[in-house]
């Protein structure tokens, strides 16, 4: 019994402990500075009374100033707009591609797939040049339309190829048996499939909407009156002055920018892990 | 989001199921039409093949054109075959510029996946506070990048590091560790980060893995005596190869053009010791306006990471072979 | 973004009453403008645009938030003034060069760029020629300070209408360099080497980067490299000179300067750090523009020296870098707007700019700076600001007057600003200061790789 409890202690608790501490203790670090006073900022490194890691008189002043002096409301609602409607159209594609691709048997299957997925080999970097073109000719510029649009070039290739590989661990006689019992092909991909494949549309529904939450230069680029910017373009380019950062401020944009994201995946998450243990293999 | 699109979806197929089933009606014929694969097939390819051909056709077959030609910006360039591929090989920063992008991709992405899987093993497990753990553990994924690695190289920082001062206070050193400030040691900083913001999609996509695999299964291996590596060997391992593999080939893409990161911690320096192709061909191209030779770096990741995707692509068609 | 109540520095306000400030000046300068911009201004009258005409201007984020928000002031009279709609954007500095390159490249996008260095070389097939604005200017007020040929100007005709040079001197601590018995700033390196040598003992050593940002870094490798006599190219700037004893000499030293002197962890630094580090009391000095002081002084209850004073009295600046064998040479960041050749509202931007330059306009935004940015012409030395403002803030009146920009001593082409963004004058430095090459091979590394670029 003793050495069960050691051993749980050993291969479970202190790794999972670890883990805790290093992914969180970044974030410990934004929240920490975003609360700290600035005069603490400038505190010596070898001052006896530098205190990293808590701050003796928090301070909401730098959560005000962004409130008050930015248009981060705004910035933030932006954000989440164009990531919930492009990761949409991401998903829509990428799930009806991806099934297309796992599952029907026509010709050039194999190109085609192998096609949208170099799409994804692009690189980014220069891209935005010749997209700067399109987005001109559609006349598209400075719209959250300019993002929504091409965010999905970077996420369709990887939505279908992450759902088409959920989609081929399903086993195929669960939709026969669907066809079998009078389903359309069509019906039962709505019905039987799509549902078993949650967890894979849930995951990489979290990796679009990330990627679109974080995305940075598209936005810079093709976004230019300061109430239609994304949260990292419109806290760069507010709260870095110079050589001077705001630290606070900037601290405080990246938490009030991530924590209502992570309250909707700790839902999703919870959804996805609970809801289907178990009801696939076997 | 994804309820949004399962909602659209769903509300087709009530349409779909209200028709009359008899093979006589109009709709009926569509249907008929949906029961032909190749019809279909074209169906649900089309919104995915028109995107991307409207949105990246043009961009790229440009980004090829700009990297066979001398344009710089504002001006209109010339032909001029691979003299851009040459001139890149032969400089020197380009050289160390691939060797720091093969570097931090290989660790980076094993660190990812390792560190990513043993992650996912532990939160499939019960144990109090398992909702918010699972959710926090994404927070470093969330978090914009370009503000997330501006704390990170807050803590790195030459003069204040948390970490040095930890380490100070402690008794580890006497003088401060260089994060940032020595080439090989900033390279490794780098990679560090990009395993903290990357490792949490590896967990929860691998978790999501983890979910289809039926219990029983363990609990028969249990019970014939196999200890938990062999388990996770025989039984975990190779049902979860398939969406393994797709999370790992993502994840060296991604992190083989990786821009942000760089940009923001280091801005490729000391003396290019963190520069990537992408960050490079970034300052050549928009910073010198040397738009061709820039986008010719930038397509040197093109062939390297076609070859990924061909041996994932084998891979996986032989794993389905089996 | 337009947020006229930026207020966590009316503190700066407080320290000199704007309000009366703004009368003396003006009356002084409303003097000295007679005939001058005021002409020029009369003889082309705001003409009325096509209603709904609109200009778009895009700028950095200025460091100084009292400046932004006077020109976002200014926009609505400008409007006025013109009878077109005016709007101005504000953007990080790193961001200005995608923004106008995917501008050019699409021939779409803003009507003026708010240019850096010598910008207007590189982006010279994509500006229009704006001389007549220009050669106004310069009539009225004395001429552009001598930078401003090399960096906007391609042959006779002018690409970009100067504005204002940001000045980067040398932030110290009087009271530090004073315990080594140094009662002014070292005239010298050799100089400069024992003093900081000695603070460096006291754990207060001198604070530099050599990262590749694009303040800190080069406004001080250029001048190092000038100062001892070495050079990139010759006259012609056709041919690479790098690899001469001058600048041997000079990676020697900084080797030997570094090792002695610096903080050695300034190889990561950016352009923020030595500004931090300047407050927290661990650097005795460092090559920043004005705003180690400025900022000091704003927070003079927050930043505090190891007495528990204000920092900002104990902070000087010395205007130059010390002199080599061959002189002071200092590279300043000069900034210029540009009318792009693909707007619709060519005129129109040329009549903004007018206005911009306007004395009763720019005076305002000028005073606001407090010396941080300087005007681009030299008649705004003698402006009577210069005797207001503090003592430390005075070395940039005439800072500017010296300045030289890269590619020195060849004209400053984009093969100029090819070298200066791949951070090679930076990195020859770093890779000796490291202790990845020595000072002949790292010199030899730079010939190699500006030879690639000229050749």
């Amino acid at each position: 019994m003793i050495e069960q409890r050691w051993k749980k202690w050993v291969y479970f608790y202190i790794p999972l402990a670890v883990f805790i501490v290093g992914t969180l203790f970044p974030f410990y670090w934004m929240a920490i500075t975003a609360f700290r006073p600035d005069e603490e900022l400038y505190r010596s490194w070898r001052a006896v009374n530098n205190t990293p890691f808590w701050t003796l008189q928090p301070t909401l002043a730098h959560f005000q100033d962004l409130l008050a002096k930015t248009t981060f409301p705004r910035w933030l609602w932006n954000t989440f707009f164009i990531a919930v409607a492009s990761t949409g159209i991401s998903l829509f594609c990428g799930l009806l591609a991806g099934y297309a691709l796992a599952r029907l048997k026509f010709p050039m299957a194999g190109a085609l797939g192998t096609g949208i997925f170099v799409t994804y080999l692009v690189p980014p970097t220069l891209l935005f040049i010749p997209l700067a073109d399109i987005i001109r000719n559609f006349r598209l510029g400075n719209t959250p339309w300019a993002l929504i649009l091409t965010y999905p070039t970077f996420l369709v290739p990887f939505c279908t190829w992450l759902l088409m590989g959920y989609f081929k661990t399903i086993p195929r006689e669960l939709e026969e048996c669907a066809r079998i019992d009078g389903a359309t092909r069509f019906g039962a991909m709505l019905r039987i499939i799509f549902p078993i494949a949650v967890p894979g549309i849930l995951s990489a529904g979290i990796f679009a909407f990330t990627l679109s939450w974080n995305e940075f230069i598209y936005a810079l680029i093709f976004l230019s009156s300061p109430e239609r910017k994304t949260v990292p373009v419109g806290v760069v380019s507010e709260l870095i002055r110079g050589d001077i950062y705001f630290w606070g401020q900037l601290m405080a944009g990246a938490l009030l920018g991530s924590v209502p994201v992570a309250l909707v995946y700790s839902f999703f998450v919870e959804y996805y892990v609970t809801g289907l243990t178990g009801s696939v293999k076997g | 989001m994804a309820n949004h699109v399962l909602e659209d979806a769903g509300s087709a197929a009530q349409l779909e199921v209200a028709l009359p089933h008899p093979a006589t009606s109009k709709p009926a014929r569509f249907e008929r039409f949906l029961e032909n694969e190749r019809f279909l097939a074209f169906i649900l390819l089309a919104p995915a093949v028109i995107l991307l051909s409207v949105f990246i056709a043009y961009p790229f077959v440009m980004g090829v054109w700009l990297s066979l030609s001398s344009t710089s910006v504002g001006i209109p360039g010339q032909f001029v075959g691979i003299r851009n591929f040459v001139k890149a090989w032969n400089d020197s920063i380009f050289q160390q510029t691939l060797r720091n992008t093969f570097v931090y991709t290989f660790w980076a992405t094993l660190f990812k996946l390792t560190l990513g899987m043993w992650l996912a093993l532990l939160l499939n497990r019960h144990f109090r506070g398992k909702r918010i753990v699972r959710a926090s553990m994404l927070l470093p994924f969330i978090i914009p990048t370009v503000l997330s690695t501006f704390a990170w190289r807050w803590m790195f920082d030459p003069t204040f590091s948390v970490l040095n001062w930890v380490l100070y206070r402690g008794g580890f050193i006497m003088t401060k560790l260089p994060f940032l400030s020595d080439g090989a040691w900033a390279l490794w900083c780098a990679i560090i980060v990009n395993t903290w913001r990357g490792m949490p999609f590896f967990a929860i996509t691998l978790l999501a893995g983890l979910q289809t695999i039926n219990p029983d299964l363990h609990e028969a291996a249990s019970l014939d005596g196999a200890g938990a590596w062999h388990r996770f060997w025989h039984v975990t391992w190779p049902l979860l190869k398939p969406v393994t593999i797709v999370v790992v080939v993502f994840s060296i893409i991604q992190t083989f053009s990786d821009f942000q990161l760089i940009y923001v911690l280091t801005g490729g320096g000391p003396a290019n010791s963190t520069h990537l192709l992408a960050t490079y061909a970034y300052q050549l191209g928009v910073a010198a306006g040397l738009l061709g030779e820039g986008a010719a770096i930038s397509l040197f990741m093109f062939p390297v990471l076609l070859v990924v995707v061909w041996i994932q692509l084998r891979y996986l068609r032989r794993l389905e072979g089996v | 973004m337009a947020k006229p109540e930026h207020d966590d520095l009316s503190t700066l306000n407080a320290v000199v009453n704007r309000r009366d400030f703004l009368r003396v000046t003006g009356a002084v300068g409303v003097v000295a403008a007679a005939g001058g911009l005021e002409g020029i201004l009369a003889a082309h009258r705001a003409p009325a645009y096509a209603q709904g005409t609109k200009l778009h201007m895009v700028r950095w984020v200025d460091f100084i938030p009292e400046a932004d928000v006077e020109l976002k002031r200014q926009m609505p009279e400008a409007s006025k003034a013109l009878g077109a709609e005016v709007t101005l954007e504000t953007i990080n500095a790193n961001d200005l060069q995608p923004r106008i390159t995917a501008a050019i490249q699409s021939g779409s996008g803003a009507d003026i760029f708010m240019f850096q260095y010598n910008w207007a070389q590189l982006y010279a097939n994509s500006v229009v020629d704006v001389s007549d604005v220009a050669n106004e200017i310069a009539k009225a007020e004395g001429g552009f300070y001598d930078v401003y040929t090399p960096s906007a100007k391609v042959g006779a005709r002018w690409l970009a209408v100067p504005h204002s040079i940001i000045g980067n001197a040398v932030a110290y601590r009087r009271s530090w360099l004073k315990e080594v018995g140094a009662t002014e700033y070292p005239k010298t390196w050799d100089e400069a080497r024992k003093v900081f040598s000695q603070l460096k003992k006291k754990g207060k050593p001198y604070g530099q980067t050599l990262g590749h940002t694009f303040g800190d870094a080069p406004t001080f490798a250029y001048p190092v490299l000038w100062n001892f006599g070495g050079a990139e190219t010759d006259a012609s700037g056709k041919k690479v000179v790098i690899n001469s004893k001058g600048a041997v000499e000079s990676v020697k030293f900084m080797q030997a300067f570094w090792k002695e002197a610096c903080d050695e962890g300034g190889l990561a630094w950016d352009d923020t750090n030595n500004n931090r580090a300047f407050h927290a009391g661990e650097i005795s000095a460092s090559l920043n523009g004005a705003s180690i002081y400025i900022v000091a002084k704003r927070q003079k209850d927050k930043i505090k020296d190891e007495k528990g004073e204000p920092m900002y009295q104990d902070i000087d600046h010395a205007g130059l870098l010390p002199a080599g064998p061959a002189g002071q040479f200092p590279l300043y960041l000069n900034h210029s707007h540009a009318v792009m050749k693909y707007s619709k509202n060519q005129k129109l931007a040329k009549d903004f700019l007018r206005w911009l330059h306007k004395k009763e306009t720019f005076e305002k935004w000028f005073v606001v700076n407090e010396g941080y940015s300087v005007a681009a012409t030299t008649v705004w030395e003698k402006h009577s600001m210069w005797d207001k403002i503090d003592k430390p803030l005075q070395v940039f009146r005439t800072a500017a007057r010296k300045t030289r920009i890269f590619g020195h001593a060849g004209p400053s082409t984009a093969k100029a600003t090819e070298a200066f963004s791949k951070y090679i004058i930076v990195d020859m430095y770093a890779n000796a200061v490291s202790g990845k090459m020595s000072a002949e091979a790292a010199v030899k590394w730079a010939e190699g790789e500006l030879k690639k670029i000229y050749g």
